[in-house]
């Protein structure tokens, strides 16, 4: 496929059917790569379309064993790999929610029920629902990764850690949202 | 080069008034004969998908440059693209006609509820839709 940019000079793009692709004033804004789009144009970076399944977002679980249960993307593999031939995400997500706390409960009470049980999965992007919140936790990266499902044991160790992480971040009171369970 | 700056130049205004925000138009009759208009050079010279699941899989690899939604899809459907769509930070478009009218509108024997535009070829239909919808809450 060739475009036409009006002058002597043809720019290969893309190898699809043979069209050709006139590239005019108004349309030259969407042929130009987005990198080179926000250099020129530094207004119209934010009308670039984003990918929004990064590291940090909230999703929705929405179907088996955890179905419902809110989860943060830890990794998400755009492309897919050989394996999984298409678009995937690790995450971490809460099995059990923290219970309900009031101001009357003693110390002990109160650890008990700020208990949260999780779970580490790879989980197709079709699979999941994206949501607008985000929960920005580190997780360390050679405990927390895709080779953990080989291996029963490091996969607890996984958990275990995805678990201390959430727990932590339940007991500051940032990101409530994430830590209620999704009513349906 | 002075044709590279006139071209920068024009791109320049365009996307300034791109930024700028459009007051939302009355409905005229012509506006749904604009956009079958559109989307049919569209199917000629852009790049789209067509289907729910296909629409989807761009909007969240970033492709999707406007969705447009057929008013008979399902009211969940409907707002789930929507969201997707505002994650996506992309436009939606809600097609003036059922399902049946959108399928021949792209020029195909079978229905669509849901496409999506992520080349526009000579089209402007980018441009000039998502200006004439009210802004969605």
């Amino acid at each position: 496929m060739y475009v036409d940019i009006g002058s002597d000079r043809f720019y290969k793009t893309s190898s699809s059917i043979f069209h050709t692709f006139r590239v005019t004033a108004n349309n030259l804004f969407y042929f130009l790569h987005p990198e080179v789009r926000s250099f020129l144009f530094p207004a119209s970076k934010s009308s670039i379309m984003g990918k929004f399944m990064k590291s940090g977002k909230v999703v929705l679980i929405l179907g088996g064993r955890f179905a419902g249960r809110k989860a943060v993307i830890v990794k998400n593999y755009d492309d897919g790999t050989n394996e999984r031939p298409y678009g995937h995400a690790l995450v971490a997500g809460i099995d059990r929610y923290p219970r309900k706390v009031t101001r009357s409960m003693g110390k002990k009470k109160l650890k008990q029920r700020s208990k949260v049980k999780s779970f580490v999965k790879v989980y197709n992007f079709n699979h999941l629902m994206p949501t607008r919140y985000s929960v920005d936790i580190n997780f360390e990266k050679n405990v927390v990764n895709k080779d953990v499902f080989r291996d029963p044991a490091l996969k607890k160790k996984a958990t275990r850690e995805v678990k201390a992480k959430f727990e932590d971040r339940y007991k500051t009171g940032k990101s409530k949202w994430f830590f209620q369970k999704l009513r349906f | 080069m002075e044709v590279v700056i006139q071209m920068i130049l024009n791109l320049q205004s365009f996307v300034h008034t791109c930024s700028k925000k459009m007051v939302a138009q009355k409905k005229a009759k012509k506006t749904a004969d604009n956009i079958n208009a559109r989307l049919a050079l569209v199917m000629k010279t852009g790049e789209y998908v067509l289907g729910y699941k296909q629409t989807l899989k761009t909007l969240r690899a970033g492709l999707a440059k406007l969705v447009i939604i057929a008013n008979n899809t399902p009211p969940l459907r409907k707002s789930e693209i929507e969201y997707y769509a505002m994650l996506a930070k992309t436009g939606v478009h809600h097609y003036d006609g059922n399902n049946i009218e959108l399928g021949t509108a792209c020029g195909k024997y079978y229905r669509c509820c849901t496409l999506s535009i992520t080349n526009p070829g000579n089209s402007d239909i980018i441009r000039s839709m998502p200006s004439e919808q009210q802004p969605s809450s």
